[in-house]
């Protein structure tokens, strides 16, 4: 992924400071690239050091535990499924904790495990079940108490109070999550009855294989203008 | 009045984890060293990844195909209100993190990191994440093939995302 991002940026770049004329430009650009990302990686270590350690602090002290404990009722309400198999449920409320206090490194392996968890007692082990899209939906919209890779990067470009923007990263990140939940919720919702009609409709169509089936219950949603009002 | 608030937030955070140290004992400041070695870790881990793409953004800055494209599109992004200055995040933040991280930080050397652009950018960094690989590892991890409706509930999403940081920027930073 990361290589052909790269590969298609350098050759993009070359060939349009041949047309631009810019080629010294380019050179320079690379040289101060990799000096760039060294002091990038320097401005960011120590506040990495100290937030991981004092997320660690909080963690050991029984944190992650309570907020947990304090954030399954709403999760309930939105991971049905695994809250009915408790199949992953505990695995999803850790995830969105340890995002919540930016422990990242410890948030991606408990959300691995709760997508492994919720396959065992996912019906079509093939297609992603709905409890399982919300979680992935809910961890592209980031929640965190503290931005603190941005706080780090806006302090070493100088910034007069780098922590200023604290709280509208805490009203965005809040409400971009809440709407993930009720998007990814009404799709499930909206979802249902067309799949549903669709494996009927696959069952009787079963004979040319399986590769029907699956066209169908693709085409179905949008057949059938249930998922209209998701988009 | 949310100056004075967001001034205190993280002298608080630190405060109450040596609060914790202060009651619970020498155990927790060994907690503390644990994480921070993770975090040493995570930081100098990133380098690798960091130098290729530091490196790719700034040449694809150098070469002028950033501001051809950006040029491009500015018209329609100012009109749905999104400062041009912006672009570059948008199109790199759902993709990759570190490249997104590049893309910020020569954000903030160009426009200055307390201008209108940089306090966008900074929220749109905090509240959105990157969505391929979310998505991508979430699922090859399950192994699941067909993502059905998560890439549309998910760009839906980052749009949303998108469009209120912005909203909140303006409301928040630019009282005229």
């Amino acid at each position: 992924m990361l290589g052909r991002v790269f590969g298609i940026i350098c050759i993009l770049s070359l060939v349009f400071s041949l047309i631009t004329g810019n080629t010294s430009g380019l050179s320079n650009a690379v040289l101060d690239g990799a000096t760039q990302a060294v002091e990038l990686v320097l401005t960011l270590t120590g506040i990495m050091c100290l937030w991981c350690g004092i997320m660690q602090v909080f963690e050991d002290a029984g944190l992650v535990k309570r907020l947990t404990r304090l954030m399954s009722p709403l999760l309930r309400v939105f991971f049905p499924t695994a809250y009915r198999t408790k199949n992953g449920a505990e695995e999803i409320a850790a995830n969105i904790s340890a995002n919540l206090l930016g422990l990242g490194n410890a948030a991606t392996p408990l959300a691995i495990r709760a997508m492994q968890k919720m396959q065992t007692s996912n019906p079509d082990p093939t297609g992603a079940s709905d409890d399982m899209i919300t979680l992935a939906v809910l961890n592209t919209a980031s929640v965190s108490i503290l931005p603190s890779t941005i706080i780090a990067l806006r302090r070493a470009a100088g910034a007069a109070q780098p922590y200023l923007v604290v709280v509208p990263v805490w009203i965005c990140s809040a409400l971009s999550a809440l709407f993930a939940l009720l998007l990814s919720r009404a799709a499930a919702v909206a979802g249902r009855p067309a799949r549903r009609r669709a494996k009927s409709a696959g069952k009787i169509a079963a004979a040319p294989g399986k590769a029907v089936g699956n066209m169908v219950s693709g085409a179905a949603p949008a057949a059938s203008g249930g998922r209209g009002g998701e988009r | 009045m949310t100056e004075f608030f967001s001034s205190l937030i993280i002298p608080v955070i630190v405060s109450a984890a040596g609060l914790v140290m202060l009651l619970g004992g020498s155990r927790f400041f060994d907690s503390f060293l644990r994480g921070a070695k993770v975090g040493l870790e995570t930081a100098l881990g990133l380098l690798p990844t960091l130098v290729a793409l530091v490196c790719a953004v700034s040449m694809l800055n150098a070469s002028g195909a950033v501001s051809f494209v950006c040029a491009k599109i500015a018209p329609a992004a100012a009109a749905l209100g999104i400062p041009e200055g912006l672009l570059p995040l948008l199109l790199t933040r759902p993709i990759s993190g570190s490249a997104s991280t590049a893309v910020f930080s020569a954000l903030l050397e160009e426009y200055g990191a307390d201008s209108f652009e940089a306090l966008c950018a900074s929220v749109i960094m905090g509240s959105t994440d990157t969505l391929v690989y979310v998505v991508t590892v979430y699922f090859s991890a399950a192994g699941v093939k067909r993502t059905r409706h998560t890439f549309p509930v998910a760009v839906a999403v980052m749009i949303f995302g998108i469009f209120l940081s912005c909203l909140v920027c303006r409301l928040f930073f630019l009282r005229v």
